[in-house]
């Protein structure tokens, strides 16, 4: 438990919430917030992600799908059905908690991990091209833009607005999102639900002779996953206010992500935030250099798999006991 | 459906088939034998796509010849590729996930250095067979009849040299039982690398026969990949007479498919049909078939 | 002529070999004997290469050996017949027996493969046959022809009697005797010690990867410690 969360995992989620806390007093230009926003959104994705990949060990590669199923539902009943998205964002993470439940039982039965990356690959692409094709509904390729934003909320005084342009109120609902969401999925994962997941990613088959229902908490995770990554994509889209299939459930998204994950640390809980931070501030700087953000995230997925497999989580200098200390204690093969 | 409609279904069916059927018997291959997934398997098709382009058209050599040079180049590169970045990572204990991720990784990377050097225009190759053949009613192009034969030919050639030739029983030696292909001095290293080759040259030779009709792009391969990775999980995971089978069969379900709703949705029912036999059946369909 | 020496092997941090050595001389057949887990497997996958050691040395008439990979040593004239066979499954008996021969020139393994079957002749009929489909001690005799065809001066052979019925059991017992008369030393793994001991000319006995004892076949068979084991063995079962 200690790779996965490091030594004080609320401590840190406190210091970051402060840290966030502390940013509108800070004289940040819009674009910076803009950023801090999208990294945000981002991290909550790629936590959730890594809920299914690094922790219950489950190799997927579809969990953009339900970004964009997340993204997509709100955008749509909010649009076409008038209701606040205040409301919607959270339609947008059943649909993708429901979408993950039906297709976590056909994966279920599955043990090798090729077909689960297959089966999720082509999850996704189904996905990508339902939206797309659903051109009357979605506008396909074209863009469904008119996504409204968040409704306005009044405190006190003061009318806070959302949607892209209005920098702080949108910075603001991705920090709460960003906080709340991780403070549930550390209250979660440290229960007894965090160290089942991990007996599965370890020892499958220990687990299972010890009593655990594996479909059943498999699909658990799954749903859990999807409904966070859902949830991350709904506010996407009441920010950016504009969704294409590629650019939410295509393989670019695909490739972002894998990478956030991999250079932050699968398999570690804050890994996938330092990942996102490093592509999200990296990505918009090469904003202008466009062919060369994804040759960047390439290399970077190679090196790091190379080099430092663990992600940047993993290189933190820790004061845990070194694994190859475990060898001096004798241990005998049964 | 007239009978005409029906055999050009079929022949259509094949043809696309067969494609699938070269992509997927590579990746089956490389599976069967060394248990690893390769993504950048689309960019041995990529690849071969532009070498050809650059020597036929723009170098104006003889198609026969461009094609041989592309092929031995990519049969190359495949296997540099496998030593570089797959044997590294073999001994790791998460190998399997690392080199699904390094290989991702790899194909965006040769993906994007495409396009910056080539750029995002489609380029196209000329037909190198004219003429359309004329079966009764049925109407087809030699150059779409000469994709399913020349994909027969070469994918039985493969078929020849693992089932009758000594280098083929190593292969499937190396497949079937790993570390007793050791013990009896089979260096497993070597296999690994001279398997990626040969996938490389499947691909390859998919890519060379696609260039007339379906123009080079940085992005060609990577439509075919999921459809190969489809194919090798529709045959039996590791089986290549499985992944051949299950290649023609993925063409004829699309041919059909599309015969009844618009072309758009061909993706979406072979992917459903994908997760469907997952379903029912996850050792696929042709499962026994193996090496 | 086969030495291990000081070998200790790792499985991840979990260590299963603690400082093993043992020798095989030329022409001897070596036993060793011990109970689930104790390592046995190990040894002879570590003097084959296919384990490397985390330590210690591993040598064949003085050539060290352990930083090698497998494929060398049917070259050197060692070869292995694995726990449970191990044939290649869907390939034929008669493909199975020709790779045993890919160390060596075709020539010579023609040679090898002519005695090797006079040696086992009731493989014969089933050359054509797919090798997994014959039965257990079926495929034990192709298993073992396989590894002869290296032509090796020492043979592995781990759990050779393993799941085989009593009449196949000393079948593979008189092979191995007509294999050890031929000149070729073998090292064996078995569990039931009456067995291992009083068909070899020396062996070990292995508990909890240590060698905790041995001496001659007719030594081990009569020693206490071994009767120990042995009738731990017999308890447990009971």
């Amino acid at each position: 438990m200690l790779d996965v969360f490091g030594r004080r995992p609320y401590l840190v989620l406190l210091v970051l919430a402060l840290l966030l806390l502390a940013v509108p007093f800070l004289p940040l230009d819009d674009y910076i917030l803009h950023i801090l926003t999208l990294f945000l959104i981002f991290a909550v994705f790629a936590t959730g992600w890594n809920l299914t990949l690094g922790i219950l060990g489950l190799k997927t590669l579809g969990h953009h799908a339900f970004f964009a199923i997340g993204a997509y539902a709100s955008a749509l009943v909010s649009h076409y059905f008038g209701v606040s998205p205040w409301l919607t964002v959270w339609i947008g993470a059943i649909a993708a908690s429901i979408a993950g439940i039906v297709i976590g039982f056909p994966i279920l039965r599955i043990r090798s991990m090729p077909h689960v990356a297959i089966v999720t690959l082509a999850f996704a692409e189904i996905v990508r091209l339902v939206f797309s094709n659903l051109k009357e509904i979605t506008r396909g390729e074209l863009g469904f833009w008119g996504i409204p934003p968040f409704n306005p909320i009044e405190i006190g005084g003061t009318t806070i607005r959302f949607g892209l342009g209005n920098s702080f109120g949108s910075f603001a609902v991705a920090a709460v999102m960003f906080v709340a969401i991780h403070l549930l999925l550390l209250v979660l994962l440290r229960s007894r639900a965090g160290l089942t997941f991990l007996a599965i990613r370890d020892a499958e088959a220990a687990a299972e002779s010890l009593g655990v229902r594996l479909a059943a908490w498999k699909l658990f995770a799954f749903g859990i996953s999807a409904a966070v990554v859902g949830l991350s994509g709904a506010v996407y889209a009441h920010y950016v206010l504009i969704l294409t299939p590629s650019s939410v459930a295509g393989p670019e998204m695909l490739i972002s992500l894998l990478a956030m994950i991999i250079v932050g640390g699968v398999g570690r809980f804050f890994g996938p935030l330092y990942g996102a931070l490093l592509l999200t501030v990296t990505s918009e700087l090469l904003r202008d250099f466009g062919d060369y953000r994804m040759l960047l995230y390439g290399a970077l997925i190679i090196v790091f798999v190379f080099a430092a497999p663990a992600g940047i989580a993993g290189l933190k200098p820790s004061l845990r006991r070194k694994p190859h200390q475990a060898a001096s204690e004798p241990a005998e093969a049964v | 459906m007239s009978g005409t409609q029906l055999v050009e279904l079929i022949l259509n069916g094949l043809i696309t088939g067969s494609i699938y059927a070269l992509v997927g018997s590579g990746i089956a291959l490389v599976y069967g034998t060394t248990r690893v997934l390769n993504f950048a398997h689309g960019e041995l098709m990529m690849l071969p796509g532009y070498g050809f382009l650059m020597l036929a058209v723009t170098l104006g050599w003889p198609v026969l010849l461009s094609a041989i040079a592309t092929l031995v180049l990519v049969m190359v590169l495949g296997g540099l590729i496998q030593r570089v970045t797959i044997a590294p990572l073999l001994n790791r204990e998460d190998w399997a996930f690392q080199v699904v991720a390094a290989t991702i990784g790899l194909s965006i990377f040769l993906q994007s250095a495409a396009q910056l050097i080539w750029g995002e225009q489609f380029q196209g190759v000329p037909y190198f067979f004219s003429g359309v053949a004329v079966i009764g009613e049925v109407r087809m192009p030699w150059q779409r009849i000469a994709i399913l034969l020349i994909a027969l030919l070469v994918m039985g050639l493969c078929g020849l040299v693992l089932y009758r030739t000594q280098i083929g029983r190593i292969i499937r030696a190396t497949a079937q039982d790993a570390e007793a292909a050791l013990a009896v001095g089979i260096p497993s290293g070597r296999v690994h690398t001279m398997v990626f080759a040969i996938s490389a040259g499947l691909a390859g030779t998919a890519a060379i026969l696609l260039s007339p009709l379906v123009t080079v792009s940085p992005w060609m391969g990577a439509s075919y990949l999921l459809k190969g990775f489809a194919v090798v999980i529709l045959g039996g995971l590791g089986s290549f007479g499985g992944a051949v089978a299950a290649g023609f069969l993925l063409g004829l379900i699309e041919s059909f498919g599309v015969a009844f709703v618009s072309s758009e949705w061909s993706s979406v029912i072979s992917f459903i049909f994908l997760i469907a036999v997952i379903w029912a059946r996850p050792e696929g369909l042709f499962a026994g078939r193996g090496q | 002529m086969l030495r291990l020496e000081d070998v200790s092997v790792h499985y991840g941090a979990t260590r299963v070999l603690w400082d093993v050595s043992m020798e095989v001389g030329a022409g001897e057949i070596v036993a060793i004997m011990g109970p689930n887990g104790s390592g046995k497997s190990t040894v002879l996958k570590a003097a084959m290469g296919l384990k490397k050691p985390s330590s210690g040395v591993v040598t064949l008439d003085g050539e060290a050996l352990q930083n090698r990979p497998a494929t060398v040593r049917p070259q050197r004239g060692m070869s292995i017949v694995l726990e449970r066979r191990r044939l290649f499954p869907r390939m034929s008996v008669e493909e199975n027996i020709m790779l045993g021969g890919y160390a060596r020139k075709a020539a010579e393994a023609r040679e090898t493969c002519k005695w090797v079957l006079d040696l086992l002749p009731e493989i014969k009929p089933h050359l054509n046959a797919t090798a997994g489909k014959l039965s257990g001690g079926q495929q034990q005799m192709v298993a073992i022809a396989r590894g002869l065809m290296a032509n090796p001066r020492v043979l592995l052979m781990d759990e050779p009697f393993l799941g085989l019925s009593p009449a196949m059991v000393k079948t593979v017992c008189s092979i191995m005797q007509m294999i050890n008369e031929r000149g070729v030393a073998i090292l064996f793994n078995e569990q039931n010690a009456k067995l291992s001991f009083s068909m070899s000319h020396r062996g070990y006995l292995l508990e909890s990867g240590r060698v905790v004892l041995s001496g001659s076949g007719e030594e081990m068979l009569d020693h206490p410690e071994v009767k120990r084991v042995y009738l731990g063995i017999r308890e447990a079962a009971a």
